[in-house]
């Protein structure tokens, strides 16, 4: 059986009298890729953003399995603009405690085929996008969660992005991604995990997903 | 330790995003200091010149003639009033204005002022309202200071006629006194119409009498002279500083810079992590919340450092250029520098708290533009004026650092001043660092 990398026990979140996430389950196994799907609203990033560390459950907790790393790429690209590709990911190298900030760095723009010299305020939207998958991978996690990542991305970019996250789940870790995209969740999801009004409505296989939603 | 070293790295990023956008840092820096001369030059005026209405129910004449002397006295009214700016108004106007807080005071010149002012016999009377606030009894003072220059105008006069009557007892001629003219021998030519008389025992007697009466004259004369002013008072105009580059000038314009100043940097660089969307990148583990506000902090009071080290070099020099006298205090800098660190870091908390609380950059900004001109107002009205303005201050780190900075540049012995001033400060930055730590949160979660 897979190792499980990262569980969540009962997590809910609450924005004041709002329920964003009501108490959910979830369990992420090495070398699966999840899709997280559901209408807009159905608390995907919320659970998503709670998942990577960066949200506090009103209630529930997560379980990160031993030396598990989590890496996130949220649904905004998130980076400094006033900084260069390099820049930022030595900085972030620096702040992952990397031994090589500067050749981690290196190593992420030629994975990524990134312009190092300019600010990355003025990148295109992909290759933002692009700078951001690059600083969640580069602490080298077991766990990558993927929020809408294809929504602002060309053709060519969505298949880069793909292969990345297919080259991490064969590497023995985990993705959960969002998605709208059906065809996306049918080719690149290994589990199907649907989202409702902050309520968990479905959780199998993609085929399982399919004859799910055709139902009435 | 981990906890420091990010704090430099994030502090060393913003650093670097400044120097690639140098107009914000000028804007950020020429802003407070154009705040600053425009509050000095309306406080300055306030401090000097009180308008006061002058209603003349007597209509004085162009001229009035006291004690055989000619007196202009509305000229001399504007002149002895150096020290407020004076309207003649009629009655109505005056109450007006003295409603509307136009005039802080109303002089009204009663009928029959001038008529009492010629007899000699009445002393006349003026009347002073004034209107009720912090600065009444400082008018009052500037009001009894106008009628003290005026009874010296006319006292001296006044005394001039009582010596020019002396000296006609003594040594005879004509004399005006209350519209009638005198002819009068004289105690010398007395004296000489007796000698003739030696033999005459009443004469003779009449003769010591006179001697007697000189003598006595003769001293009035000289304790009139003493009488007419017995403390002198001997002004002169030194070379030195002007009001503009006075210390409490300097004091301001620099606790005036760096209030703006790091309150806008401190919420804005803390802003913009939410605005690039990094903040809950950084905030979920990568870093701890004191790294976050330490950066930000050590980023506001590098850049205070860095602007109050320029302003201070920068009055250094015109004082220097210009040779003013007393010089710039060069030795005392580096502990106006420290001050200006705790005053630094103390707004940067704060800003960082606002940074936090705002929605976006923009938001954040504004909103440390709208809370730092009630601080530093609040700071700038005298203490003895409104207690509980300054009260209120004590629990913003303005009106500290502007008495840290007026000591520690110019007070001969400025620690017992700075030294209270530097705790404060020191305790503000604890405080409000304590707050912004605790909303920090909602910028890491957003």
């Amino acid at each position: 059986m897979a190792e499980t990398l990262l569980a969540a026990r009962l997590v809910s979140r609450r924005f004041g009298r709002v329920i964003a996430l009501e108490p959910i389950d979830l369990e992420l196994h090495s070398g699966e890729a999840v899709a997280l799907v559901g209408p807009n609203g159905a608390g995907k990033s919320t659970l998503i953003s709670i998942l990577a560390g960066a949200l506090k459950a009103s209630q529930g907790r997560i379980a990160v399995t031993g030396s598990a790393k989590v890496g996130w790429l949220p649904q905004r690209p998130a980076h400094y603009g006033r900084l260069t590709a390099q820049e930022n990911l030595v900085l972030f190298a620096r702040l992952e405690q990397m031994a090589e900030p500067r050749q981690a760095a290196a190593r992420m723009l030629e994975r990524f085929s990134l312009p190092s010299d300019r600010l990355s305020a003025y990148l295109s939207i992909g290759n933002r996008q692009r700078l951001s998958l690059a600083i969640a991978l580069l602490g080298d996690p077991n766990v990558l969660l993927l929020d809408e990542p294809t929504a602002s991305l060309d053709p060519k970019q969505r298949a880069l992005l793909w292969r990345e996250a297919e080259r991490h789940v064969a590497g023995g870790g985990a993705v959960l991604f969002s998605s709208q995209n059906p065809e996306e969740v049918e080719r690149h999801a290994t589990r199907v995990v649907a989202l409702d009004s902050g309520r968990l409505v479905f959780g199998g296989s993609p085929e399982q997903y399919a004859v799910w939603e055709r139902e009435p | 330790m981990k906890a420091l070293r990010d704090a430099a790295l994030l502090t060393r990023k913003d650093l670097l995003s400044l120097r690639r956008a140098p107009l914000v840092v000028i804007l950020l820096a020429l802003y407070p200091l154009l705040i600053a001369g425009l509050v000095g030059t309306v406080a300055g005026y306030a401090n000097s010149r009180p308008r006061i209405a002058v209603v003349d129910l007597d209509h004085i004449p162009a001229e009035t003639t006291v004690a055989g002397h000619t007196y202009h006295i509305k000229n001399l009214i504007d002149e002895v009033a150096k020290n407020v700016h004076i309207s003649w108004m009629n009655k109505a106007q005056a109450a007006q204005a003295l409603r509307t807080g136009e005039v802080v005071g109303v002089i009204t010149i009663p009928r029959g002022f001038v008529a009492d002012l010629k007899s000699i016999t009445i002393n006349p009377q003026v009347e002073f309202e004034t209107s009720q606030g912090g600065i009444s009894s400082r008018v009052t003072q500037q009001m009894q200071a106008l009628i003290y220059n005026l009874n010296r105008k006319l006292q001296d006069a006044y005394l001039k006629d009582a010596i020019g009557y002396i000296s006609i007892i003594r040594n005879g001629g004509t004399a005006d006194f209350l519209g009638s003219n005198y002819k009068v021998l004289g105690i010398k030519e007395a004296r000489s119409l007796l000698a003739s008389e030696k033999n005459n025992p009443k004469a003779a007697e009449v003769v010591r009498f006179l001697d007697t009466a000189e003598g006595a004259l003769r001293a009035s004369e000289v304790s009139a002279h003493a009488v007419a002013q017995p403390i002198r008072l001997a002004t002169a105009t030194r070379s030195g500083r002007g009001w503009l580059l006075s210390a409490q000038m300097q004091a301001y314009a620099l606790a005036l810079t760096v209030s703006i100043l790091a309150l806008a940097l401190g919420a804005a660089v803390t802003a913009s992590e939410r605005d690039e969307n990094v903040a809950c990148l950084l905030g979920r583990g990568l870093v701890s919340r004191f790294s976050l506000l330490a950066a930000k902090i050590a980023l506001a009071t590098i850049i205070s450092i860095a602007v109050g080290g320029v302003i201070l070099l920068a009055f250094g020099m015109i004082v220097e250029i210009g040779g003013i006298s007393g010089g710039q205090p060069w030795q005392r800098i580096p502990l106006v520098l420290g001050g200006v660190t705790l005053f630094g870091a103390a707004l940067g908390a704060i800003g960082t708290l606002i940074g936090a609380l705002a929605r976006e950059g923009r938001s954040a900004t504004l909103g440390a533009l709208l809370v730092a001109l009630p601080i530093v107002l609040l700071g700038l009205i005298p203490r003895e004026i409104a207690p509980p303005a300054g009260l209120i201050s004590d629990i913003f780190p303005f009106s500290h650092g502007e008495r840290f900075f007026s000591s520690a540049l110019y007070d001969l012995h400025p620690w017992a001043t700075v030294g209270p001033e530097a705790l404060w400060l020191l305790g503000l930055l604890v405080a409000w660092g304590a707050v912004a730590r605790l909303v920090q949160p909602r910028l890491t979660e957003s």
